[in-house]
This record gives structure tokens, C-alpha cells and sequence, in this order.
């Protein structure tokens, strides 16, 4: 009796956080994402698969609005936060994208101290007021990124000194510095070698806790790891959506079967 | 067919030692194509040598001087009658009254030194000195009034001839045919240099004195054209850099890609091969007839040379952004940097050294740019030095690549050896400009 109201409670946290509604994308006459509809779930980090050029990388950029900057790119549909439209006039993509934060594929520190790296989310963003405050802020992050015991001593280094496994997991402490409350990580680990993928995959189980998120990537055995959800992409279109452990042993569409066998990808 | 079938069966293959045909034609081509460019690079570096030669052979000695010490006694009768030391009272004393006083200590000087040289006349005496000699000592005593009264050892230039004679511009043959000089003031003058009382010594007056007239090549200096350079690099400097680094960013990061954006592109390229003569027509019209600017004057220098160097500095600067790598961007924008703060904290600063030498590479154009100067008035001659930034902005100036233009037209071939020497300073200029450029290109190469 008390166990099924705790497992229900627990289903209640798990809100929508973003909720998209036949969203299409088109590069200038390309049509590259075709009637999305998906809802992203809080604390939950949801894997989007699919074969190259399907469009995971496109639909993840419209949840923070980084297609913006794609002058030829251009959205139609509704996506929602906490049921806000981010694509309403009134949004400051700027904003947005405080509260939804982005790690891209290849790993991209500023050529700056990893200090400054970390500490840019916060000062340009007002979150802090002093200097103790700013450090405790890195310092926080650094540790959520699971960097902080190799780089406390060298904190004035150029973050581009760094391996790529440290330079993702900085940008991921970049990231979360901001305190967002979704992260949006695209193919985080394509660049990384099988210990750094190791450890970002555990990173991003324990992320789960305070966040959502949302990661593209090419190997399902990923997926399969790290992620609560699964969607799968193909041709721009969402041919599937649900509990990871269901698409990868019961697939509901043939061509995620295909995809997860091998056949298509 | 057959043949080239049979090579390719197993043992028949020829030797790998012995080169065929193919290889050897390839071989060939590859040797005359080195060739070639080993005579290009020669030929360049032949012409280049062959130029700096003769610059520095002509123009080097303009660093040097004839001068001789003479022992100038500075009385009180000649040069202040009132007595008062004050020096607008002795401001009556016009350089005449100093040349006299010149000439009787060079001819007591031949006499307590007896040297006697046949036909030396008066006149050969009263010429032997720089016409430019008796104003400097007017300007040494009017600014130490003490000194009237008091003999005092001056060091004074000796007529741009006698300085030809020891430079090799002027012979005891030349000097027959010569108004100007005659052999008994060369004989004077070996006769004093064995003295040890004449010498030719480094002579940084060239760099620091004004322009001077046709009759006084020696005293003619780079002052007012090195001030007037000066000037306009610095105008040149606080307006094509931000107006250009402005305009690139905004082209660059801020400016939707259309049809305008297209225009104003092929518009910057174009200008950037306007010939620089136009962009003299241009300052003429609008900032001297229109604008009523002052003629001659550096700040009219300055705005047309930054309208001719804005192209440049914009591509470059364009060309900077562009070579930043996108990710660094978007990784800004990732975490919710506004597109200014993304430009200005971040991409801004990894181009700064691509920035600054196209900025440097522009000015080094602009400071050896000639042909709108001219059409501007800063060919005019100047003796005056402008005054202070900013007022000293107005006064007019020369500049170092006119005031080479300007001697080369004078008929004094003394003058030859001054533009010379001018072309030796502005290349030095650019020479440490470019460095400058080429070493913060060397230093901040691509950081990220
Ligand atoms: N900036 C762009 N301009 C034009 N077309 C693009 C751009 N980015 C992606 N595309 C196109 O959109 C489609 C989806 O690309 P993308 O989202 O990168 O795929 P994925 O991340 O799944 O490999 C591809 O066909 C690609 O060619
Ligand atoms: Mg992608």
C-alpha cells in the first residue's frame, strides 16, 4: 500500500520539463526535422539515437535555441519549459539558455584559465557577489564535473592544456556552473577515449539527480547505460519514443529494429 | 601493349635502378621547375640588394657632417649694444650681425693657425661657412644670454661644398667650373682638417632639424617630416582601428547576409585597390573645400590616409574573426552569453593579434604613401615645427615619404644624398613596423 504511493510520488517528480509539439526545422528549403513531438522528463536523462544526419543534433539545438544563430535555420511548432513557449517573442534566447545548458561534441574550453572557464557562466550571469562566492561556486562545479581532485592545484592553467577527457568534463562544469536546469549534451563522448567516456557516462548518471538531460549520441550501447529514455531519429522524423530498456528489447517500429540490429546506421 | 604486358610478368621487370622514360621526363621537369625559381628568387634578391646599395650609398652620409670649431668671441658692442642681456633687445641683432662675427673667427682662426693657400680671397673665407651657420649661433645666445662677453668654442657646419669635398660629391676639378666653390677653399680646407680643426661627425641635426632652403642642403633635417609622420600615423591609428575593427565586427558577427551586406563587401574590396592619388582628390574636396581644414596639416594627412588604410585594416581585421574557430562562439552563446559578450570576451581577443598586424601592415602603407599628401599641400615647405597634439594637429608639416619626393626635385645634388638619407629613415620605420607585425604574428599564433 505505502510502497505503491511511494512509487507514485516518484512518478510525479519525474514532471515534464520540455514538452515539444510538431516542431518542424528547415535549412532554407531543407527539411530536416519533420512533425517532433516529444516529452522530456525531469530528472531523467534521455538519449536521442538515430543514424548520422537524422537530425538529433538539429532537434537538441532547438531546445536551447542555438539554431538561432544558423541565419538559414528556421523552427516551426511549439516547445515549452516548465509550459513556457521558448520560442515566444518575448523570450531572450540569452535567458533561456542560462536556465538550459549546452556541452557540444568536440570539446571547446575557452583558451583561458579553467577557473575562468567555470567562473564565466556565474559572473556574466549575475549569480554571484563576491570572489568567495564565485570560488565556492567552481569549486562546487569542478566536483559535480568529477574534476575537481585533478585540477584544484593548477586552477590558473589554460583549460586547453587539459587532455580532451578533462576538457569535456570541464566544459560540463562550465555547463553546470550556471546552475541550468536542463543540460543538453551532443554526442559528449565522440571525441573522448573508452576511460574519459567511462567516467562522463558516470557523471551524467549522478548529473540526473539535479538535472535533466539530454544526450545525443551514435552508440547505443551508451544509450543503453546511461540513459532512463530513448528516442529514436530517422530521416528528421521521431520514429519512437519510450523507456530505453523497451526500445532496445521490444522496438514497436521496424526501423528501430533495423537500427538496433545493425541494419540501418 | 605487348611490351609494357611483358615488364609487368614477373621476372622480366626492368631494374628499379634504372629510371624509364617516364620518371626520367618527370625528373626533368621537377629540376627545370627548381630552376625556375631559384632565378626568380635570385633575381629578387639581386634587386633588392642592388636597391638598398645604392640608397646606402648615397643616402648614409647624409648622417654625417662637416663642421669645424671655431673659437667665437661674443661681444657686447657686436651683439647686445643696450647691455641688458635681454633677448628682445638682442632680437635687433639679425643673423648678419652673427655672420660677421662668424667670419672674423674663421679668418683670425687662418691667421693664428698661418695657413697660407694662394688665391684665397675674402669671399672665399666669408662662403666657407653654412649660410644656416650664423642663425643657429643667434639661437644658441639669444637662449644663454649669459654668454655675451665670453669666448666660446662653437662647432659650426661648413658650406654643403666643402662637406661635398670630403664626401666625394665635389673635386678640386669640379670646383674650377663651380660658382659656388672654388680650389683655394678645398686647400682651406684640408689644411684645417690636418689641423684637427675640422671634421665630418655624426649629424643628428638631419634628424631633428627642419626642412632648409636650396642654398643650404646641409641644413636641411627631417624634423618637421618625421613630427608631421608622426601626426598622421597617430590620427590614422585613433580612427581606422576602431572605425575598422567596429565596422568588421559588425559585418562579421552582427549583420544578416543579404544583398546590402553583399554590396558593402564588394565595395570594401574595391576600395582597398582605389589608386591612392583619388583618395587625395577626395581629402582636397570635401576636407579642405568643404570642410575648411587647414591646408597642408596633418589631420587632413591623417583622414585621407584613413580612409585609404580602413580597407585594409577591415579586411584583416575580417579575416582575423573569421579564424577564430566557431566552437569558441557557440560556446559562449551555449552557457547564455549575449552575442556581444560572446564577441567582445572571447572572440575578440583571440583575433587582437591578427587585428594588430593588419593594423600595423595598414599603417606601414599609409606612412609611405605619397601621391594624396601632395594633392593635400604637404608639399609645401615647412621650417616651422607644429606644435603640440592635438593644436599641432593643424599647423601644417611635411611628411618623411614627400619630403623625399621634395629634395629629389632640388637642384643642389647635395640634396641627393638627403633623400637618400630620408629614404634610410622611413625604411628603417617600416622595417621596425613590420617586425613588430611579424613577431606579435609569430607570438600569438593560434593559441586555442
Ligand atoms: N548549418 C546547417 N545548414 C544546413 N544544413 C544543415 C546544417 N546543420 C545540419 N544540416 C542538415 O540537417 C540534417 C540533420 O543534421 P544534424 O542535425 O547535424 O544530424 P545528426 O546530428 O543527427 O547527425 C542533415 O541533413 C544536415 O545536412
Ligand atoms: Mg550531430
Amino acid at each position: 500500500m505505502n510502497d505503491m504511493r511511494l512509487m507514485e510520488r516518484s512518478a510525479m517528480t519525474n514532471d515534464v520539463k520540455i514538452s515539444a509539439s510538431q516542431v518542424q526545422v528547415f535549412y532554407g528549403e531543407s527539411h530536416a526535422i519533420k512533425d517532433v513531438n516529444v516529452d522530456i522528463l525531469d530528472k531523467t536523462v534521455t538519449a536521442f539515437i538515430g543514424p548520422s544526419g537524422c537530425g538529433k543534433s538539429t532537434f537538441l539545438r532547438c531546445l536551447n535555441r542555438m539554431n538561432d544563430t544558423i541565419d538559414i535555420c528556421r523552427v516551426e511548432g511549439r516547445i515549452t519549459l516548465d509550459g513556457e513557449d521558448i520560442y515566444d517573442r518575448e523570450v531572450d534566447p540569452v535567458q533561456l539558455r542560462a536556465r538550459v545548458g549546452m556541452v557540444f561534441q568536440k570539446p571547446n574550453p575557452f583558451p583561458k584559465s579553467i577557473y575562468d572557464n567555470v567562473a564565466y557562466g556565474p559572473k556574466i550571469h549575475g549569480q554571484v557577489r563576491s570572489r568567495d562566492e564565485l570560488d565556492e561556486v567552481v569549486e562546487k562545479s569542478l566536483r559535480r564535473a568529477a574534476l575537481w581532485d585533478e585540477v584544484k592545484d593548477r586552477l590558473s592553467a589554460p583549460g586547453t592544456g587539459l587532455s580532451g577527457g578533462q576538457q569535456q568534463r570541464l566544459c560540463i562544469a562550465r555547463a553546470v556552473a550556471t546552475s541550468p536546469e536542463v543540460l543538453l549534451m551532443d554526442e559528449p563522448c565522440s571525441a573522448l577515449d573508452p576511460i574519459a567516456t567511462a567516467q562522463v557516462e558516470e557523471l551524467i548518471d549522478e548529473l540526473r539527480e539535479q538535472f535533466s538531460v539530454v544526450i545525443v549520441t551514435h552508440s547505443m550501447q551508451q544509450a543503453a547505460r546511461v540513459s532512463q529514455r530513448t528516442a529514436f531519429f530517422h530521416l528528421g522524423n521521431l520514429v519512437e519514443y519510450g523507456e530505453t530498456g523497451q526500445i532496445f528489447t521490444n522496438p514497436g517500429d521496424p526501423r528501430t529494429e533495423s537500427y538496433i540490429t545493425g541494419r540501418i546506421g | 601493349m605487348t611490351d609494357a604486358s611483358a615488364q609487368f610478368e614477373g621476372r622480366g621487370r626492368p631494374s628499379l635502378r634504372v629510371q624509364d622514360a617516364r620518371t626520367r621526363r618527370r625528373n626533368a621537369a621537377e629540376k627545370r621547375f627548381r630552376a625556375y625559381g631559384l632565378v626568380a628568387i635570385g633575381v629578387g634578391i639581386l634587386a633588392l640588394f642592388v636597391l638598398l646599395a645604392s640608397i646606402f650609398g648615397n643616402g648614409s652620409s647624409a648622417f654625417f657632417q662637416t663642421k669645424i670649431q671655431l673659437q667665437v668671441p661674443l661681444e657686447e658692442k657686436a651683439l647686445d649694444k643696450s647691455g641688458t642681456r635681454d633677448p628682445e633687445a638682442m632680437k635687433k641683432v639679425t643673423t648678419v650681425g652673427y655672420g660677421r662675427v662668424l667670419k672674423a673667427a674663421l679668418a683670425d682662426l687662418i691667421a693664428r693657425e698661418g695657413i697660407e693657400i694662394d688665391g684665397l680671397s675674402k669671399r672665399d673665407i666669408d662662403s666657407f661657412l653654412s649660410k644656416e651657420a650664423p642663425a643657429q649661433l643667434r639661437n644658441h645666445v639669444l637662449a644663454n644670454p649669459d654668454l655675451i662677453g665670453t669666448t666660446i668654442a662653437f662647432e659650426v657646419m661648413t658650406n654643403g661644398r666643402i662637406d661635398g669635398y670630403f664626401k666625394g660629391r665635389v673635386s678640386l676639378d669640379s670646383a674650377e667650373l663651380d660658382s659656388n666653390v672654388s680650389p683655394a677653399q678645398l686647400h682651406l680646407a684640408d689644411a684645417l682638417k690636418d689641423r684637427g680643426l675640422l671634421g665630418t661627425g655624426f649629424n643628428l641635426d638631419f634628424l631633428t632639424a627642419p626642412d632648409a632652403s636650396d642654398q643650404r642642403p646641409e641644413a636641411a633635417g627631417l624634423g618637421v617630416a618625421i613630427i608631421g609622420s608622426a601626426y598622421m600615423m597617430i590620427v590614422v591609428l585613433c580612427l581606422a582601428l576602431p572605425i575598422g575593427v567596429a565596422a568588421s565586427i559588425y559585418l562579421e558577427e552582427f549583420a544578416r547576409k543579404n544583398w546590402l551586406t553583399d554590396l558593402i563587401e564588394v565595395n570594401i574590396a574595391n576600395l582597398a585597390a582605389v589608386p591612392s592619388i583619388v583618395f587625395g582628390i577626395l581629402g582636397l574636396a570635401i576636407f579642405i573645400n568643404f570642410a575648411g581644414l587647414p591646408q597642408s596639416a596633418p589631420i587632413v594627412g591623417g583622414l585621407v590616409l584613413t580612409l585609404m588604410t580602413l580597407p585594409t585594416i577591415i579586411i584583416s581585421t575580417r579575416a582575423a574573426l573569421r579564424a577564430v574557430p566557431p566552437s569558441i562562439k557557440d560556446a559562449a552563446l551555449g552557457i547564455g552569453a549575449s552575442k556581444t559578450q560572446a564577441v567582445f570576451h572571447h572572440v575578440l581577443p583571440l583575433a587582437a593579434p591578427g587585428i594588430l598586424t593588419g593594423t600595423i601592415i595598414g599603417l606601414a602603407q599609409a606612412l609611405g604613401e605619397t601621391a594624396p599628401l601632395l594633392l593635400i599641400g604637404m608639399v609645401a615647405f615647412v621650417r616651422e615645427y607644429p606644435g603640440a597634439p592635438v593644436e599641432g594637429f593643424f599647423d601644417p608639416a611635411s611628411a618623411l615619404p614627400v619630403q623625399v619626393y621634395n629634395w629629389t626635385q632640388r637642384a643642389d645634388p647635395a640634396f641627393v644624398e638627403r633623400a637618400s638619407g630620408a629614404i634610410i629613415v622611413l625604411l628603417a620605420f617600416l622595417v621596425v613596423m613590420n617586425t613588430i607585425a611579424i613577431v606579435l604574428r609569430r607570438r600569438y599564433e593560434r593559441r586555442w
